[in-house]
């Protein structure tokens, strides 16, 4: 809730320079609440939401998708597998102690450790080593040439070594500390988090100064707690609320066009895709602006890559297969691709509208397509089952990497030796290879320019749309959100 | 009667027992939860590595046996998603789903209650039936709607009440009547028919004869003896208000364990899960207990083997 204090004339006196607004809480609902405040643990938008705020990470990007500095001021890649880090030397951890290069070594070591477990540990596994080299100097080792790993450190956060070890890893997620522009102030399980403004924070703080998050997890209700004015900020909301909301006087809708690309992903390795005829006829069949356009109405739009303009790797003037039903149906009939039966593999947390209109849509075009639903976790086996040609046939999927480097999309659904690729094609893996491995920026353009070349020749993958993210605010909130979904407090403004 | 007691804790424990071990491979069968609780661009690696941090490499007997080892020394585990313990978790819970309970078992008896006494005295007239519709629609609403239509109307267009959340008393009383609703009905019934039977009791002609008035009637006699089948019912009510808590924990964004357990089976968080199973499992059989030795207390039939 708002209470947005009138400030005397004695306060106006005194705070000459301040803005007219002081103190404001500002309540942000969530759809659960966060799984864990430390930063090294759970990944998922509702824990990174709260713990992006407490913590720094090593570096960042600006609202254009730029990486900047944040920790880092600096950062030197003095060989193919070594990065040199300069740190901040006014950054102050909430608790009052500095924060070293010790902080961040021992931050990036804490992650990268399997003993640790974080589930996070994919997305840093290429980091084998990270050292303090000098007072405010960290230097990184990678297992090649890695020229991902910076896009990476945008999601680490530096936690303080000297209360981790302390205190132990479940008393800092209870309590965590960390030298963002929010301190943790409480956490009522279930209920909320609170935070408040750090007023030693080295960079800006924004307006707030204490902030609760709230777990809600009926969208109803959420938008509700926004139109009572119970709630500033609410987050998960789909086309249907977002036009509801629009109508209602002191409300906005703002969405983000988020680096997420869904696909249609079919197994090429078992007949009848093994057919680059079929898979033509498969990516002709489906009607990618109907079902951006009719059925998700949110300003999702088509993309005809795996990657979004928000990702490094991005390509301008890709080639698409245009949508052409009637040639479709006339590669199915000729070369009786509609004789097997497939089964479209997926489970209760991908949107089925879409999983229904890609079957019909297919089924019109005369293949012979059969939905198999099953539990998440039986899905998520079939998919990453040990041979290729026993992953699905078909599947529908949404892929962020939160790196925004297409390294992250492309590598993992089209290598032959990733748990999820269905494609098995030399030619590709040894560009992804080169793509994932080179320094230069030339080279991986160049690399990533030919990779869609052949994908798109062999028609390996069916990318359907950019997925935006929508959130429901007051109208005083001004905010842009970004394309990595995060809710930094210190980039809000309020104006009233 | 010692006898009695040891062959019903006996059993007690048989039963908990029976629901730990269907607990345990229940969640085994839905597969490894390993793959849920990394993120996409795990590797295999990774994934192996996650799997042995969480001991789900071991073979399923070993890890049954360290499950019930651990049952015993009362270690309910550790939360797979949020590492904390999972007796803190459902305890920092519980306090709510109590309040949110018994605030619907006053709805549901301070509504029922009198309607089913209206019924029973002016069961002549037809507008009493009128009542009953009105009672049972109240009953049939889906909670996800009436609760939405409950927030819309106090919430934001009359502002009396807080749309959803809890910390004041006054956050409380939604969810209470949206859950309350729910065991009104069966209240109202259960009073009716207590009461006709009541009424048609020697005691009640023979006070009628001596000239005890309507009011003191049914204040003083009727309510109280009819009570009775009143309050057994209400232990099979709270099992059903904890089950129906699910929904209005949800829609109410109140934090008790209904709204846990939607959350826990979402996040695969199966030590959670199991850690509420159980504690619904203890106490139901407890509960029963405590009634089966409560009857043998007051049936002897009962404890001599119920061969009567």
């Amino acid at each position: 809730m708002i209470r947005a204090f009138t400030h005397g004339i004695a306060a106006a006196v005194t705070l000459l320079s301040a803005p007219a607004l002081m103190a404001q809480d500002f309540t942000v609902n969530l759809v659960n609440e966060p799984s864990t405040l430390d930063p090294h643990q759970q990944w998922n938008p509702d824990s990174y939401y709260v713990y992006r705020n407490i913590f720094d990470n090593i570096v960042t990007r600006d609202n254009a998708g730029k990486i900047i500095p944040q920790i880092a001021t600096d950062w030197k890649q003095v060989s193919d597998t070594e990065m040199v880090l300069t740190i901040r030397d006014d950054v102050v951890f909430h608790d009052g102690e500095p924060l070293t290069a010790e902080d961040v070594a021992f931050s990036i070591q804490r992650i990268t450790n399997p003993e640790f477990g974080s589930p996070q540990l994919g997305q840093f596994n290429q980091i084998i080593g990270a050292e303090p080299t000098g007072e405010y100097e960290v230097t990184l080792t990678t297992k090649g040439a890695y020229p991902v790993l910076l896009a990476q450190l945008v999601k680490l956060s530096v936690v303080p070594k000297h209360v981790v070890e302390a205190v132990g890893n479940e008393a800092f997620n209870a309590a965590p500390v960390g030298s963002g522009p929010f301190t943790f102030e409480g956490w009522k399980r279930g209920v909320d988090v609170t935070l408040s403004r750090n007023e030693n924070y080295w960079g800006d703080t924004g307006p707030f100064e204490t902030v609760s998050f709230v777990a809600v997890p009926d969208a109803s209700t959420r938008v509700a707690n926004l139109s009572a004015g119970t709630a500033d900020l609410i987050v998960s909301i789909d086309s249907d609320f977002a036009r509801q909301l629009e109508t209602q006087s002191g409300i906005q809708v703002l969405t983000a066009p988020t680096e997420r690309v869904a696909f249609m992903g079919m197994n090429t390795i078992r007949a009848p895709f093994d057919d680059p005829e079929v898979r033509k006829a498969a990516t002709m069949a489906i009607d990618r602006e109907g079902i951006v356009q009719g059925i998700l109405a949110g300003g999702e739009t088509v993309v005809h890559q795996m990657a979004t303009p928000s990702h490094y790797g991005y390509v301008a003037d890709a080639a698409a297969i245009p949508y052409d039903p009637e040639e479709a149906k006339r590669i199915v009939a000729e070369t009786g691709a509609g004789n097997t039966p497939m089964q479209f593999a997926t489970s209760p947390v991908y949107d089925q509208r879409i999983v229904q209109a890609i079957q019909q849509m297919l089924t019109e075009a005369g293949f012979d397509v059969e939905i198999s639903m099953t539990d998440m976790s039986t899905y998520l086996q079939a998919a990453r089952a040990p041979e290729q040609s026993e992953r699905p046939y078909l599947s529908f999927g949404r892929w962020s990497c939160a790196c925004q480097d297409v390294d992250g999309v492309q590598f993992p659904l089209l290598h032959s030796s990733s748990s999820w690729s269905r494609v098995n094609d030399a030619d590709l893996d040894s560009l992804l290879e080169k793509g994932r491995t080179a320094l230069d920026d030339e080279t991986r353009m160049e690399a990533y320019s030919n990779v869609q070349q052949i994908v798109h020749d062999n028609a390996y993958i069916l990318p359907l749309y950019q997925a935006v993210a929508l959130y429901g605010a007051s109208e005083n909130l001004e905010w842009t959100p970004t394309a990595n979904e995060s809710l930094f407090l210190n980039r809000m403004n309020w104006s009233e | 009667m010692s006898v009695f007691l040891l062959q019903r804790l006996g059993q007690a424990l048989v039963a908990i027992f029976g629901v730990m071990t269907l607990v345990f491979f229940i969640q085994r069968l839905t597969g490894d939860p390993t793959y849920l609780l990394v993120p996409e661009t795990a590797t295999q690696a990774d994934i192996d590595a996650l799997r042995r941090s969480l001991g789900l490499d071991q073979p399923l007997v070993v890890q049954y046996v360290n499950y019930l080892w651990d049952m015993l020394r009362l270690d309910f585990g550790t939360s797979y998603v949020q590492n904390v313990a999972v007796t803190e978790i459902i305890m920092s819970r519980l306090p709510y789903t109590l309040q949110l309970t018994g605030g619907a078992l006053l709805v549901a008896f301070v509504i029922g209650l009198p309607v089913g006494l209206a019924m029973a005295i002016w069961r002549r007239y037809r507008a009493t039936n009128l009542l009953m519709g009105v009672v049972l629609g109240a009953q049939s609403m889906p909670t996800f709607w009436s609760g939405i239509l409950m927030i819309m109307v106090f919430g934001v267009w009359l502002r009396w009440l807080p749309p959803s959340g809890s910390g004041s008393f006054s956050h409380l009383i939604m969810p209470s009547i949206a859950l309350g609703l729910l065991s009104m009905a069966t209240y109202a019934r259960i009073a009716r028919s207590s009461i006709l039977d009541e009424m048609s009791k020697d005691y009640i002609r023979s006070a009628r004869a001596r000239g005890v008035t309507t009011g003191r009637l049914v204040g003083k006699h009727l309510i109280r003896n009819s009570l009775i089948p009143v309050i057994s019912i209400s232990a099979l009510e709270i099992s059903q208000l904890l089950a129906g808590a699910v929904i209005v924990e949800t829609v109410f964004a109140w934090p008790g364990l209904g709204q846990l357990t939607v959350q826990s089976v979402q996040a695969r968080d199966f030590v959670v899960v199991q850690g509420i199973v159980l504690l619904g499992a203890f106490v139901t059989i407890s509960v029963n207990l405590v009634a089966d030795i409560l009857y043998s207390v007051v049936d002897p039939r009962i404890r001599k083997g119920g061969r009567a």
